[in-house]
């Protein structure tokens, strides 16, 4: 519906947009009919002429559009009401606007740039206002964006993420200080508690741009630990610095440095956990390749999706860091099925790590670089490697060692197992979702699943690799099927299964039966 | 790991070897000549990242471990267990307890201020952080040289007094024992006890590690029976059994004075190959960086927008 405004308009082809157009592209839409009273130029009251004149002359604005693209210029692009943010910031994110050659790219185009600034996160609201260029130049337009910058520039947020160094999904509360000096700056300190007994505090600072780069710069400090006690006798602290360097729809490239040190104070691991208790300088690149094309992370019925994470380590002259080589690749493709929401899911995922440098052959792989199986949580929604097994606890399978023997007075010595990883490992899956016929659940989005999977892991460091042989990798493979109910949360995605053993080694953590894993995306 | 049986060999973890001794760490030494002195059949393995652990040297066998930490060292751990006692018939004696009292309290006491404070930490790059990159070390430099100096009771105030104190109560020790000891090859008749292992631990890595301007060196050196006693017993039980002996332990003139000028200077210590080499690789690394970020800057920097081009368009 068009709104007419007040003065005619000296070009009757770009004529003041204010319409659902535009309620459309901005986000707040309380405020426009408000406004709109407010955008008039020269403040006088529209008459009842006046008002149907512009009426008249939107409607036939819109048929135009309708019937053909109508040529436009952008002239100018005017920035209102950022006291702090520097103008060059929010026009970096409109740029978009200027290469619009038509009113409808316009119109799209500032969908597209309403959505960047509200993606900075640095303002209460944006308002794109598309109003006609100087008479002296028909055919151009200028663009008008008001934003309204955050009043309160401390923001306190909990939730569950997933982080790269804690490698697991997390529940995490920060506060966030924004905008500080004006550059859409964003510093946050966080505190995170993994699912995989992990703690993470850390303070972190985002760019939008940085010396005009076309990505966001992200850097961050952390302090960790990651407690192993139970499954692998260790527990790994680190104190780190990572920069993400590029940060797009597909790519992402970070860099670490960090201070790792293992430790044992239990003092029960086994002899090649005992080997590797120390610290290490970490200094490594990580490039991930992702494309996501699923329809959605939690509960994926249609699309497929591939993700690249290739790692290395020991980026330093100092030839005492961590050399280390790793490569992990996802591949999921879920096929819609036509009936109740059922949605066919497959995923295969493998990765490898070897260490580098001289000796590389015959020295150990670092142990917390290596690849863990089994634990909590759905391999439906854990993109990203091989990591997970429905119905194996955590770390519950693959090369283990006996731990240190303990003198038990009334049993005469009893010990358990650690298990240390592996170099390779490899799972797939097979996913088959369904909503019930209840309608309460479907409201609710709680549907139900049959699943099969598999996987297995070897050694290859310490010149293990000379006993690998793919028929006794094959011949090792860990299976298991069952059929469970998904029940989707605000903050994850729970499943309570019913998990079937089919295939499992020795001194594997298995076993049939009830089984919850709680994922997030 | 998986199908693999537990091995029956003994293994000593230690520090890893320098200045001519199989460990350099004067932790770690006293069990390698412990179980050389038992004649034990055992190898040697080396942990080089964990410099601030107390655990190590630990003893292995399959499951079976012995930590440092636990139950007064990796010596009496190794007696408790029936592993190798050396001490079976000696630990009753009066002369036993007090020599292992002095040795284990004066003389452990007087070596670790040598090590952190005395030469101001000159040999630790080697002992303890060969294999580690220079950040951790130094951290952990600083680390472990609070950590002795508070063991030590040494504050700013009383600093003077207890290097006087631990100097004076080392040569009355070295005094002790070299009349103890005369020209015996053991310290206890003509077996060899944990003593013999901790105190000719203790006399070659003062002779070998620390620089020649050490305090604790030269006051050791006076007394020569105790030199011999270390040349023989290395000799016999060190170099004997490995492949590459070592060179001998340097002698030194009887006429060996303590006057003159209080040794407090520094020796130089020359630039190894590998720090020549570590130099250069950082000098290459940071061009390259410097050249990687000004070709990014000038390809990729400056998005400025373009002006609008005007351009005339028809209704």
């Amino acid at each position: 519906m068009a709104n007419p405004a007040e003065t005619p308009d000296p070009n009757p082809s770009t004529p003041k947009l204010e319409s659902e157009e535009i309620e459309e592209i901005n986000g707040d839409e309380e405020e426009e009919e408000e406004e709109y009273e407010e955008e008039e130029d020269d403040g006088k009251p529209q008459t009842r002429e006046d008002a149907i004149a512009s009426r008249i002359q939107a409607a036939s604005l819109f048929r135009r559009m309708r019937a053909a693209p109508v040529p436009v210029r952008v002239h100018d692009v005017i920035v209102k009401g950022n006291e702090k943010t520097k103008d060059h910031v929010i026009e970096a994110e409109v740029d978009v606007l200027r290469e619009a050659t038509t009113l409808q790219e316009l119109l799209k185009a500032s969908k597209v740039a309403n959505f960047n600034l509200q993606a900075l996160d640095i303002f209460d609201s944006v308002k794109i206002t598309i109003d006609s260029g100087p008479p002296e130049l028909p055919g151009t337009t200028n663009v008008v964006i008001h934003v309204v910058e955050s009043k309160s520039p401390i923001t306190g947020q909990i939730g569950t993420f997933t982080k790269a160094e804690a490698r697991s999904s997390s529940l995490e509360g920060s506060l966030k200080y924004k905008n500080i000096f004006g550059y859409g700056d964003i510093w946050d300190g966080s505190l995170a508690y993994g699912c995989d007994h992990s703690a993470e505090v850390g303070l972190g600072m985002y760019l939008p741009r940085f010396r005009g780069r076309p990505t966001p710069f992200t850097s961050r400090v952390y302090l960790s630990t990651q407690e192993w006690l139970k499954f692998s006798s260790y527990k790994e602290r680190a104190l780190g610095l990572s920069f993400g360097l590029i940060a797009s729809k597909y790519h992402e490239l970070v860099y670490t440095t960090a201070w790792r040190n293992l430790i044992d104070p239990s003092q029960m691991a086994s002899t090649s956990i005992r080997r590797q208790l120390g610290h290490n300088l970490v200094s490594a690149l990580k490039y991930t390749f992702k494309f996501d094309k699923r329809n959605s992370p939690l509960r994926p019925t249609r699309g497929y999706s591939f993700i690249s994470t290739s790692q290395i380590g020991g980026l330093a002259p100092d030839s005492r860091t961590l050399r280390f080589l790793r490569q992990e690749v996802d591949l999921r493709y879920a096929v819609p099925l036509g009936f109740y929401r059922a949605a066919l899911n497959f995923g295969v995922s493998g990765g490898i790590t070897f260490p580098w440098g001289s000796g590389y052959k015959s020295r150990a792989s670092y142990v917390p670089e290596r690849f863990f199986l089994g634990g909590n949580i759905s391999p439906v929604c854990s993109l990203g490697g091989p990591s997970a097994l429905w119905g194996f606890k955590t770390r519950g399978l693959g090369p283990n060692e006996p731990r240190r023997e303990v003198q038990d007075e009334e049993n005469g010595g009893t010990y358990e197992r650690d298990f240390v990883g592996g170099d390779v490992a490899v799972t797939a899956f097979a996913d088959l979702s369904f909503d019930f016929p209840v309608k309460w659940f479907r409201d609710r989005g709680i549907h139900g699943h049959v699943f099969a999977c598999a996987g297995n892991m070897a050694e290859l460091s310490e010149n293990k690799y000379r006993k690998f042989s793919g028929p006794k990798f094959l011949e090792t493979f860990r299976s298991s099927v069952g059929a469970g109910i998904v029940v989707p949360t605000s903050l994850f995605r729970m499943e309570l299964n019913y998990c079937h053993i089919l295939k499992k080694q020795e001194h594997d953590r298995a076993k049939s039966g009830l089984f919850m894993t709680f994922s997030t995306s | 790991m998986e199908g693999d049986q537990e091995t029956e060999v003994y293994t000593l973890v230690a520090r890893k070897p320098s200045f001519d001794l199989p460990t350099a760490c004067p932790n770690c030494l006293p069990a390698y000549i412990y179980l050389k002195l038992a004649q034990l059949p055992f190898e040697l393995a080396f942990n080089s990242t964990f410099p601030d652990s107390d655990e190590l040297p630990y003893f292995e066998n399959g499951t079976y471990v012995a930590y440092n930490n636990e139950d007064g060292g990796v010596i009496e751990k190794l007696k408790k267990d029936g592993i190798v006692n050396l001490d079976a018939q000696l630990q009753s004696l009066p002369e036993y307890l007090s020599l292992k009292a002095l040795i284990a309290s004066w003389l452990e006491e007087a070596l670790t201020y040598e090590i952190w404070v005395g030469t101001e930490g000159i040999s630790t790059s080697k002992i303890y952080y060969s294999d580690l990159p220079w950040v951790i070390s130094k951290v952990l430099f600083y680390k472990q040289t609070c950590m002795a100096k508070n063991r030590l009771g040494i504050t700013k105030e009383n600093a003077e007094q207890r290097e006087t104190q631990i100097y004076k109560r080392a040569g009355e020790a070295y005094e002790a024992l070299s009349t103890r000891l005369g020209e015996q090859k053991f310290l206890f008749e003509d077996r060899p006890s944990s003593l013999d292992a901790f105190l000719l631990s203790h006399m070659l890595f003062i002779i070998q590690v620390l620089p020649e301007t050490s305090v604790l060196r030269c006051k050791l050196l006076e007394h020569s029976n105790l030199v011999r006693y270390a040349e023989k017993l290395k000799a016999e039980f060190l170099e004997a059994s490995s492949s590459s002996p070592s060179p001998p332990l340097q002698s030194f003139p009887s006429s060996f004075t303590r006057k003159g000028s209080k040794p407090k200077s520094k020796p130089k210590v020359e630039k190894t190959e590998e720090e020549k080499k570590f130099k250069k690789r950082a000098r290459f690394f940071l061009a390259a960086q410097f050249l990687a970020v000004v070709i990014y800057l000038s390809v990729m920097g400056g998005g400025s927008s373009d002006e609008v081009e005007y351009e005339d368009e028809d209704d």
